[in-house]
Formats: C-alpha cells, structure tokens, sequence
C-alpha cells in the first residue's frame, strides 16, 4: 500500500494515524468531497467515490444531528461483518476536514477514537491556510481541452 | 473549491447538475458515463429511491486528460430535484467549481425551471457564494419532444438566462446537447483556474 497524498502537509499525520491506530484506510478530505490524502485505495477512481459517498454521509448526518441535538454529530461509526468505518471531523483554523478511516479486527473502535484525536490535533496545527490558487493552466488551454474531451466522446 | 495540486500536477473540479425533477439530470451522466471509454472514467454511484428517482445524489468521475501540463479530473454530481429534498441540494452543491442547470424544456414545467433557478441562487447564497461568480451554463433539455409541447431555446433564454450564460438546447436522453453542456462548463471552470480566480 502506498501513501498518496494531494498536499504535502497530510503525509506525516496520516501515515501516523494509519501506523499508530493500525488502520487499513485512511482519507483525509475536504467536506465537499476532495481528496487530501489517502492511505489504503488501490484505484484512484474508488479514493473518490469513496470521498463523494463519505462527504455525503458526514453532510446528511450533520444535518440530522441539528434537527435532533441542535448540534451536528462529533463523528459516525458503522460495523460491518469484517471491516468498520469512522468518520469524524477534524478542525483547522480554516474550517473543518473530514477522515474516514476503515480499520478491522486489527484495530478497535476505541484505538482509532484514541489516535483520531492526535491526529486531528497534528493536523489543526500543520494545515495551512486554504488560498486562492495561482493561475494554474496556460491562457489558451482551450485546445487541448476540446481535443480531450473530443476523444473521449468518440469525436476525434 | 478546485483542488490544485502542482506538486503532483493534478487538477480535480466538482460540477454540479442542477434542476427540477425530471428534468434530465441523470440522464446527462447516464449518457456521459455510456460514452467515455473505461479508462476515463470511475464507477457512476447512483443513490437513488426504488424508482430511480435521485435519492441524494449521482456522481460519477472522469478523466479529462492533461491539460496545461495538469492531469485534471472532474467529478460529476447531480442534485434530487423534488422539492422536498432541498436540504440535501444544497449539501450536494456545497464546493462546486461550476454548475450545469438542466431545465426541462416543456412549456408546463416553465414554473418549476423558474423555481429551480430561484433555489439554486438562494442556495449558493446560503454558501457564502455569489451566484454571479459561479461557472454557470444552462442546458433546456427534453428539444426531441414534439414542438407543440416544448418551448424553444430563445423563449427559454428569455425566462432563465437573464445572465447571459453559454445555454444549449439539449436532447440528454439520445445525445444531442449533451457534450456541448459538459465542453462549455469544462472550459468556464477552468478558466477560472487560467486566471487565478479559484474560490
């Protein structure tokens, strides 16, 4: 397994997490679904419909937790037969990522609960601040968009 | 919010598809997903009622190649369109980089694509995001059905588009439209990204 990771300062929290809480996978994502960083995913395309179906969870159950405490749920847990997975929120000066962590009986609840809470702390203190980004593609990029989405479509 | 990553040159967008019930939201993804190749593209998750009616959302990733020296990705939502799933409209349309409205071209659903168009504004603005800002391309839908039922891209343009934006007439079911829609809200996304105005 290898540690992917979309920004630089997810790599050492992360692989601590997944090393100290013995976790089988580990995404840390921005509540709209992007991918930060992962540990576990083979295929980058289940990383992100992973991210989407757990985004949409942390969206929904924080919404319910309004409706029912006045307050969105700290975190979810789920056990299925083999694997369980965690999913919680973790605070930067920011705003709020999100981790899911899928761990089995390797691991507990209660361990990944215990590091989930130094890892959001290592995390709160390493994140940077979220800035507009430089202009990252040429002026006339047009062109090699139209070509690829015309192949994609059979159009090339 | 456009997640740029130049250390590894990795672009990644979040479209949403936007509209009322009906309108052809899933049937623009379900016709994407038939025709970008298996390479190009994730597995389409659908969570849907028993009647394939959106539930919460679809979503689908793709592949967009290199662009700029960028491997750029988008990742496709749409949004249920019945009323009474407002609140997980507008979790779904939380972080979009641009939004595709699909509006139902016939002339008795002119009133729910007005309403549609009212609580997509309302909803970004809940967000913190100008409506103005966003990447916004309008898609009237349903243009095969018979001409007497549907009214046409200009009377439509003339009800909806009071921005302006790139509009299409669309036929999402066969294919006519379809394209097009994802080519112009691709481009306006990242144009954005060429000039530096993500978020």
């Amino acid at each position: 397994m290898q540690l992917q990771v979309a920004a630089d300062w997810v790599e050492a929290p992360l692989k601590a997490f997944v090393d100290e809480a013995r976790a089988e996978v580990a995404v840390l994502m921005h509540p709209s679904g992007q991918v930060l960083g992962q540990f576990g995913f083979v295929r980058s395309v289940d990383v992100v419909t992973a991210c989407a179906l757990a985004a949409a969870i942390h969206a929904s159950s924080g919404e319910l937790g309004r409706l029912v405490e006045g307050k969105p749920f700290a975190g979810m847990h789920y056990a299925g037969p083999t694997k369980q997975i965690f999913l919680a929120p973790v605070e930067i000066a920011d705003g709020t990522l999100l981790l899911l962590t899928v761990f089995d009986e390797e691991s507990s609840l209660g361990l990944v609960q215990l590091f989930f809470k130094e890892f959001a702390a290592r995390v709160a203190k390493v994140a940077p601040e979220f800035k507009s980004a430089e202009a990252a593609l040429a002026v006339d990029f047009e062109g090699e968009l139209n070509k690829n989405l015309a192949l994609m479509f059979g159009r090339g | 919010m456009s997640l740029v990553n130049y250390a590894t040159r990795e672009i990644t967008c979040k479209i949403v598809y936007y509209g009322p019930g009906r309108s052809g939201k899933t049937t623009n993804l379900h016709y994407i997903y038939g025709q970008v190749p298996g390479d190009r593209k994730g597995q389409m998750v659908s969570l849907a009622t028993q009647t394939d009616r959106t539930l919460f959302f679809d979503f689908l990733p793709i592949d967009l190649g290199t662009i700029s020296g960028f491997s750029t990705r988008f990742q496709l939502y749409t949004v249920p369109g019945q009323i009474y799933y407002a609140t997980t409209r507008k979790l779904v349309l939380q972080g979009a980089d641009g939004v595709v409205f699909v509006a139902d071209s016939q002339s008795r659903q002119l009133q729910e694509n007005i309403e549609s168009f009212q609580d997509l504004h309302s909803n970004l603005a809940e967000h913190g995001v100008d409506a103005r800002a966003v990447p916004l391309v309008i898609q009237y839908n349903k243009q095969d059905l018979p001409a007497d039922m549907v009214m046409g891209v200009s009377d439509l343009d003339e009800q909806l588009n009071f921005r302006g934006v790139p509009s299409f007439g669309a036929d999402a079911l066969h294919g006519p439209g379809v394209f097009e829609t994802l080519r112009a809200i691709s481009e306006l996304v990242l144009r954005r990204l060429s000039s530096g105005g993500n978020r």
